[in-house]
């Protein structure tokens, strides 16, 4: 899956968890979101996980500063091909 | 239960797996939101039903996390009505209590029709918010607190070359604590406690050791699990947390890192169903379960058409494995009627036909001794069940419709939308486990009243046939013989008094619903004049089947609570309770009776009640509760046939 592809898949999850728009970027992150707290960022990396099928080692989103390193990230974890 | 149940068919809560789509759900097989999400568009009258149907399929963390997120855009939109039964709710305990408690909050509402505002303590602070009478959470001022422990603090710590007596008493220990902890919450607050036992390890660690000491956490847990159940007083109720752990699979339900990260207590999936749980038992606490199921026959009780294939030709019992499969089915209606659940039968069948294989087939497990009531004829469906309904005095929104053809279903769903239903489907080896999996005759407890009822109920229709046959009301009471038992509310009977005082509606002046617990503090209480009846005729034993609540404040005695089982009406019952209230005004010095009648949706047959033995109107609410007064020295003994001890 390309940057793009999973940038999109992104915006879904987001349109699913926070009550307001938010047009995902790779330079976006939780400040630029009001709705954006720990609870939220709980939900979201969970729903992130089980919307792509895949699994985070322990502190490496904590290690993400904006959407564009989870992008990273997603695309790292998920199965190559 | 709420109104939730008549807008479903089927089981609600409980994790009952989606049939279609087997019972594993595989990850990136996500429900579809389109419908839901065009319905929040368009604000069409449909959202709510399809935010219901899309809550009731939904397993996995993300769906339920969108389906929380649709619904406040609803409410953002003016979509959902604003609920008012508010319930207040704490909840604490030895792990990150969100997104759990938002969860809880969604599932309370959408499907038990109970909105809730919830009070989180702070990560593993329960001790000390529990023990602190200050603390903000009694500040709060909960009617039900949620106590979700860690499982990383349910373990053994003793020497591992210990006894297993030393084992035992350590978990022993754990319970022990926890119950002070709910023991003090109720005498602080009155606050029923909902509190979440322990999952079992996964792992394979310590191999053999696992299954011979209690050192293993598995084997710890399991029996500390065993222990609180054994153990816990009746404000106290459990949510099973060993068992949606097993269901989904232990292995499944952890997540090390999201403890490590954020002091998640679960894996994503296990956390709702968890927080579907809680939620469950919170809406149900003072409800009450179905009373009958009703069965089709042909292809749900034995496999092919009776009036077709005759008593030869069905498929019943050990000759095949689809007959094989109905018997076991018919054995787990039979172990229902054991527990008091009424069986019924509503089948288009000629009776004649419809009663053979009850009376002569050698495989069948139910005979028509089982039956409290037999409809086998060409009306619709949904007439003979109102029928049912009607012949056993009880309301048809405790009745339970099982039928193969999804049609009938439908039809029923239609025309008495108050009947939950249950689609057996065209396989019947899972007819038995969709039943089990309904959810719908689930007791705290059974008591002996319980196994008796389906007795009971066969009596009453003798005797209904009597009643007809005597035209002399008088004469026929007297033939009744009937004994009568009143005494004051007595810690044994508090399970069955809480039982008639969460499922009376009808003969029901005020409605007013009582746990197990509240009713236990009425005994306790100086102020309160409570009693029972009990009664007997040669017929047989009813039971329990009065209910009253008194209340002396200076002059007036109150009628709080006035209840009975619709099965004695017209038996002078309410005379002997009349006697008893006025006498127990006279022993309390007040020289006034003060009745109250709160309108319900199905109390209509008491709304004269308090007129008719006499009392005067004084006044009613902007509610349209009204009050009646009864003057006590006026009043006359009322005498009964019923000999009165």
């Amino acid at each position: 899956m390309q940057q793009q592809e999973v940038l999109a898949k992104l915006q879904e999850v987001f349109d699913g968890v926070f009550l307001q728009k938010v047009a995902v970027s790779r330079e976006l992150s939780a400040e630029d979101v009001e709705e954006w707290d720990s609870l939220a960022h709980v939900s979201l990396i969970l729903a992130v996980e089980q919307t792509f099928g895949i699994r985070f080692r322990v502190g490496e989103v904590e290690a993400t500063k904006n959407l564009g390193d989870l992008t990273d990230l997603i695309v790292k974890r998920l199965p190559q091909g | 239960m709420g109104e939730w149940i008549r807008l479903t068919a089927g089981p609600v809560f409980g994790c009952q797996p989606n049939p279609e789509a087997g019972i594993l759900e595989g990850m990136g097989s996500l429900l579809d939101m389109q419908t839901l999400k065009t319905c929040l568009e368009l604000s069409s009258p449909a959202f709510e039903g399809e935010l219901l149907a899309k809550t009731r399929e939904a397993r996995e963390f993300a769906e339920v996390l969108q389906l929380c997120t649709i619904r406040k855009r609803a409410f953002a939109k003016g979509l959902l009505p604003k609920s008012e039964k508010i319930r207040r709710i704490a909840m604490v305990g030895g792990s990150n209590m969100r997104p759990m408690s938002d969860f809880i909050e969604y599932f309370a509402a959408v499907l038990g029709g109970v909105s809730c505002e919830i009070w989180i303590g702070d990560y593993d602070n329960y001790h000390a918010e529990l023990m602190d009478a200050e603390s903000p959470l009694y500040v709060f001022k909960p009617d039900t607190v949620l106590v979700l422990p860690s499982d990383r603090r349910c373990v053994f710590s003793g020497s591992l070359t210990s006894s297993r007596a030393e084992q035992e008493e350590a978990a022993h220990h754990i319970v022990g604590e926890l119950l002070d902890l709910s023991s003090v919450v109720h005498e602080l607050c009155g606050a029923e406690v909902i509190l979440g036992n322990f999952r079992l390890s996964p792992y394979s660690d310590p191999g053999a050791m696992r299954n011979t000491s209690l050192i293993s956490d598995y084997s710890f847990r399991k029996f500390v699990n065993l222990d609180l159940g054994a153990r816990m007083p009746s404000f106290v109720h459990i949510c099973d947390v060993e068992f949606l752990s097993n269901r989904r699979g232990n292995l499944s339900g952890v997540d090390d890192r999201t403890w490590f990260e954020s002091k998640q207590p679960f894996a994503a999936d296990l956390l709702v169903d968890v927080a579907r749980e809680f939620a469950h038992v919170l809406s149900n606490l003072k409800g009450a379960p179905k009373k009958v199921a009703v069965v089709d026959l042909d292809n749900t009780l034995w496999g092919g058409v009776i009036g077709d294939d005759g008593l030869e030709g069905i498929e019943l019992g050990t000759t095949s494995p689809r007959g094989e499969a109905f018997r076991d089915f018919q054995r787990y209606l039979l172990e229902l009627s054991k527990r008091g659940v009424l069986l019924a039968v509503c089948s288009k069948n000629d009776y004649d036909k419809a009663i053979e294989p009850f009376e002569n087939h050698p495989e069948m497990v139910l005979r028509l001794k089982d039956i409290v009531c037999f409809k086998a004829n060409w009306e619709p469906k949904s007439d003979n069940i109102r029928q049912i309904a009607r012949e056993l005095n009880l309301g048809v929104d405790s009745l339970v419709f099982i039928d193969d053809n999804r049609a009938e279903i439908e039809i029923v769903n239609q025309f008495v939308p108050e009947v939950s239903t249950i689609w057996a489907g065209d396989d019947p080896s899972e007819f038995a486990a969709k039943l089990k999996d309904s959810r719908f005759f689930e007791f705290r407890n059974i008591t002996a009243e319980d196994v008796q009822r389906v007795q009971r109920y066969k009596q009453e229709s003798e005797r209904q046939q009597h009643l007809n046959t005597s035209t002399d009301m008088e004469a026929y009471l007297r033939s009744l013989e009937m004994a009568g038992v009143i005494k004051p509310f007595d810690r044994l009977d508090a399970p069955r008094i809480a039982q008639l005082i969460g499922k009376s509606n009808q003969f029901n002046l005020t409605t007013r619903r009582r746990t197990e617990a509240e009713v236990l503090n009425i005994i306790g209480d100086e102020r309160y004049s409570a009693f029972t009846m009990r009664l007997a005729d040669r017929f047989g034993d009813h039971g329990l089947i009065a209910v009253v609540i008194g209340y002396a404040r200076e002059d007036d005695f109150e009628i709080d609570t006035w209840l009975m089982s619709c099965r004695v009406l017209k038996r002078q019952v309410e005379e002997e309770v009349l006697n008893e209230v006025v006498r127990l005004a006279r022993v309390r010095g007040c020289t006034r009776v003060v009745g109250q009648y709160i309108p319900t949706a199905k109390n209509g047959m008491v709304r004269e009640l308090y007129p008719q033995k006499g009392f005067s109107h004084s006044r009613e609410t902007s509610g349209g509760v009204q009050f009646y007064e009864l003057d006590v020295a006026q009043y006359e003994v009322k005498p009964t046939q019923i000999n009165v001890k």
